[in-house]
């Protein structure tokens, strides 16, 4: 049986950041994209945990780093929505491509 | 009293005049109208003459005792500044001849001044609407001040600012009514006519300043006596023009400040002009005082006169006094009348001191003073009580309504005409006055240069009965070569007597003998005036039945006729004959005395007595003959003379002349300075101005706009083209962010990974996880 390595992992982990990008390149919707961003945090997340299991050199740092990155993109979708909420508020829509005021 | 106590009386009344003035100028309209008048008497002249009466009793004292010279020498001089190395020093020159012409002047203006108070309350005070009353005294108060300090002066810059300031008071005081036109054009004339003559003034200052280094009138005299004996100076200096040397040059440029103030020949034109004026005015200022100022200028500065300078002096004076008095026997204007008398009577003295005769023609101004402010306040009188008629062809028969002013004015013409009797020596102040100008000119013409002459002269003193002062009798021949051993004091030259005179010239005989025609001429014209005006029928009924007098004015009329009598021969010749060795130090001087019996002076009488001692007999004669019946005798005589009479009223053609050269020929140059200033300057300035337009357009349209514009201009620009460029990227578009990023961090990466394996230390994986 092929045992599950790093390898696997990182796969994952890349599958996870290209449909989070993925997401946040053809989702108009706000919050659409916010899910797509949560994505690509969680592939970098599940990155972090791979490495700190399989490389001997990092230990215990990477989960520290992960739990970090899991606060981080909690503040961060809180702010997010709060955006969203006020991007609603304003246009009374939450279509990221009415909101170009600041277009080159 | 000590010559300290002197000079601050005089100082005193120099000043008490300036205070009225400023007194009027403040407060002058509070005052009102007779109240100014009257402080402008008081203040400004009453003080001053109670000073110089004071001043001249203890003086008289002074030179009876024979202090006098040491009093002179003792007196004070004030430091005021230093011109580079030259010191410009006050003082007052403290003199019998200042004396004299202190208590003249004061004693005179203060008559005048009260006159005017009356003449004021007739005339109209009011200059263009507003009453100038006020200011007709403070004008008079700063002349007061002016000619007092003008005579007290000991140094001729102070003398000369002075003199400035009687120009300007004269200038404004003719210019009174100056809303009139014709008063504001004789002030300006008068104005002009005598800084042609400042001019000469100043050119002589000058030469005083630079060539004997001093302003001082004693210093100078003596440097100049020094200079003279030793050949340095002024005297070393070979310039010369029109033959004059450089040291006579000096003198004409002093005498031509007496030129303009004293209206001699060719600037004469400015005082009949003058007669504009209120009529108290041209009696003080215009006859008595301020055209004597000349007179008495030339009188201060004779010890820097060089024989050529006195000459051409004598000459103007000669002049003057005969081309004037032709004048004025066509004049029907009762005050052009008298200022060409005045001009005449000026002459004589400005004839008298190119002679030598020094001390007579002190006396004369004195005298001249004393009766020509006298008739000119009679004739306005006149004026005033005949409706301000002034042509006497309209009067006539007024000796009935105004007996004051007709005997106070007969006195005067008495006086001017030189009436005496010959055989006693009695006779009024013209008689000695002016017969003693004559003897001088006399003995110049002919007595000068004989053999015998000098031999005759009086050494020490001589008889001299009538005169009381011991000094008196210095003066009466006084030659060059005894002036020294005839004075035996201090007062000789430091040259020794051997002065600047030894070689002194003869007097031309023509001047002589016009001098004398002249004599005859005068009493004509002033008999003809006086005639005219009060004797006879009268011929302008109006005129006549308005005609009356003014008490206010006819005392001063009265104190002035005494004062002529008693102005005569005892009273005023013998201080100037006391001045004559102390002021000048010059051999010059010479005077003919009544009871001299050396056979010069004899000579002289004899001749004068037979020549022009009935002079006044024949002139009032034949006035009388052709004026007796009225005027239209002297109208036929007018037709017979016809072109000679033409010139005469025309005055020589010296208006139209000046006119056409001075005048016109000042709008000439004019014109051709604006043809030059149109057509040279202009061009240049139109060159420059075209130059600068041309290079500010270089500048400004080349090397602005496009040069440092363009720098500017092309920063900005291809900041924009950069900006287009940049602002393509920036969608607003978040999936393009996204998208730009991903792709940005994909390529890092390769790039990385590609680096990493070149280099062969890929990092590698272990395969399996560590336990634990």
């Amino acid at each position: 049986m092929m045992s599950i390595g790093l390898t696997e992992y990182l796969v994952v982990a890349a599958v996870l950041f290209g449909a989070g990008i993925f997401t946040m390149i053809t989702k108009r919707n706000a919050i659409g994209i916010l899910i797509g961003v949560e994505l690509v945090l969680n592939s970098a997340n599940v990155n972090l945990v791979a490495f700190d299991r399989y490389l001997e050199r990092c230990r215990i740092d990477g989960q520290i780093l992960a739990l970090v990155v899991i606060v981080l993109a909690a503040a961060e979708a809180a702010i997010a929505v709060g955006i969203c909420i006020n991007l609603y508020k304003n246009l009374a829509t939450v279509d990221v491509d009415t909101a170009a005021k600041l277009r080159g | 009293m000590t010559s300290h106590t002197y000079e601050i009386l005089l100082a005193l009344g120099v000043l008490s005049p300036f205070v009225s003035f400023w007194i009027l100028v403040f407060f002058g309209p509070r005052l009102g109208k007779p109240t100014a008048g009257w402080v402008g008497v008081a203040l400004g002249m009453g003080v001053p003459l109670v000073l110089a009466t004071v001043v001249l009793i203890g003086w008289r004292g002074e030179v009876a005792s024979g202090n006098a010279a040491e009093l002179t020498a003792n007196a004070f001089r004030y430091e005021w500044a230093m011109l580079g190395t030259v010191p410009a020093t006050v003082g007052v020159k403290l003199d019998s001849l200042t004396v004299g012409m202190f208590f003249m002047v004061t004693f005179i203006a203060f008559w005048i001044f009260v006159f005017s108070v009356g003449y004021m309350a007739g005339h109209s005070d009011e200059v263009g609407g507003k009453s100038k009353y006020h200011r007709f005294f403070a004008y008079l108060s700063l002349f007061g001040f002016s000619m007092l300090g003008l005579v007290v002066s000991s140094s001729l810059l102070f003398l000369f600012i002075f003199w400035e300031l009687v120009g300007l008071c004269s200038y404004l005081l003719i210019g009174f009514y100056f809303d009139k036109g014709f008063a504001s054009a004789a002030a300006i004339k008068a104005f002009i006519t005598n800084r042609v003559g400042d001019f000469g003034f100043l050119i002589g200052l000058m030469l005083v300043y630079f060539q004997l280094g001093t302003l001082d009138l004693d210093v100078a005299a003596q440097r100049f006596a020094e200079q003279y004996a030793a050949g340095t100076g002024i005297f070393a200096s070979h310039f010369t023009l029109f033959g004059w040397s450089l040291a006579t040059i000096m003198g004409i440029g002093l005498f031509c400040g007496a030129m303009g103030k004293s209206a001699q020949f060719p600037l004469h034109v400015w005082l009949p002009d003058a007669m504009a004026g209120p009529t108290p005015v041209s009696a003080l200022i215009h006859a008595a005082t301020m055209v004597a100022a000349g007179v008495y200028l030339v009188a201060r500065v004779f010890r820097l006169m060089t024989p050529e300078a006195l000459m051409f002096i004598a000459l103007i004076g000669c002049l003057t006094l005969t081309l004037m008095a032709l004048i004025a026997i066509v004049q029907v204007d009762i005050k052009k009348c008298l200022a060409y008398s005045t001009l005449s009577q000026l002459g004589y003295m400005i004839f008298g001191m190119g002679c030598g005769a020094w001390i007579a023609a002190l006396f004369h101004l004195i005298t001249h003073a004393f009766f020509k402010a006298m008739l000119f306040l009679g004739s306005g009188q006149v004026i005033e009580g005949c409706h301000h008629e002034q042509d006497m062809r309209k009067m006539g028969g007024l000796r009935k309504k105004m007996p004051y002013t007709c005997w106070t004015f007969f006195i005067g013409v008495l006086a001017i005409a030189g009436t005496g009797i010959p055989a006693i020596g009695i006779g009024l102040g013209g008689y000695f006055s002016k017969d003693e100008i004559l003897a001088v000119a006399y003995t110049r013409s002919y007595e000068w240069g004989k053999d015998d002459f000098h031999k005759h002269v009086p050494g020490e003193g001589g008889g001299h009965g009538a005169v009381e002062p011991a000094d008196g009798g210095q003066a009466m021949l006084a030659s060059y070569q005894d002036h020294g051993q005839a004075h035996g004091d201090d007062h000789a030259p430091a040259g020794g007597a051997q002065g600047i005179f030894e070689n002194t010239p003869a007097l031309p005989k023509w001047m002589f003998w016009l001098a004398i025609i002249t004599a005859y001429v005068t009493p004509f014209y002033m008999m003809r005036c006086w005639w005219m005006t009060f004797m006879g029928k009268p011929r302008d009924k109006h005129v006549y039945e308005h005609a009356h007098e003014s008490r206010l004015m006819f005392i001063p009329l009265v104190v002035l006729a005494v004062g002529t009598f008693v102005s005569s021969y005892f009273l005023f010749r013998p201080l100037f004959a006391d001045a004559a060795p102390a002021a000048t130090d010059a051999a010059m001087v010479m005077a003919i005395d009544g009871t001299a019996d050396t056979e010069a002076v004899h000579h002289a009488h004899s001749f004068l007595i037979g020549g022009v001692g009935f002079a006044f007999a024949v002139g009032f004669a034949i006035a009388f003959l052709i004026y007796r019946n009225g005027l239209d005798l002297a109208e036929r005589i007018r037709r017979v003379l016809a072109p000679l009479h033409t010139l005469l009223v025309h005055k020589y053609y010296f208006d139209e002349v000046y006119d056409l050269v001075w005048v016109k020929g000042c709008i000439l140059v004019a014109k051709i300075a604006r043809l030059i200033d149109t057509y040279v300057v202009d061009f240049l300035f139109d060159l420059a101005a075209f130059v600068t337009e041309r290079l500010a357009a270089f500048s400004g349209l080349i090397l602005d706009n496009q040069g440092v514009d363009g720098m500017v201009n092309g920063v900005a620009k291809t900041t924009m083209d950069v900006s287009d460029v940049a602002r393509s990227g920036q969608t607003g578009r978040i999936r393009n962010y996204v998208l730009f990023s991903t792709a940005m961090a994909t390529v890092v990466m390769l790039v990385l990974f590609w680096w990493a394996m070149q280099a062969g230390n890929f990092m590698t994986a272990t395969s399996a996880p560590p336990v634990g």
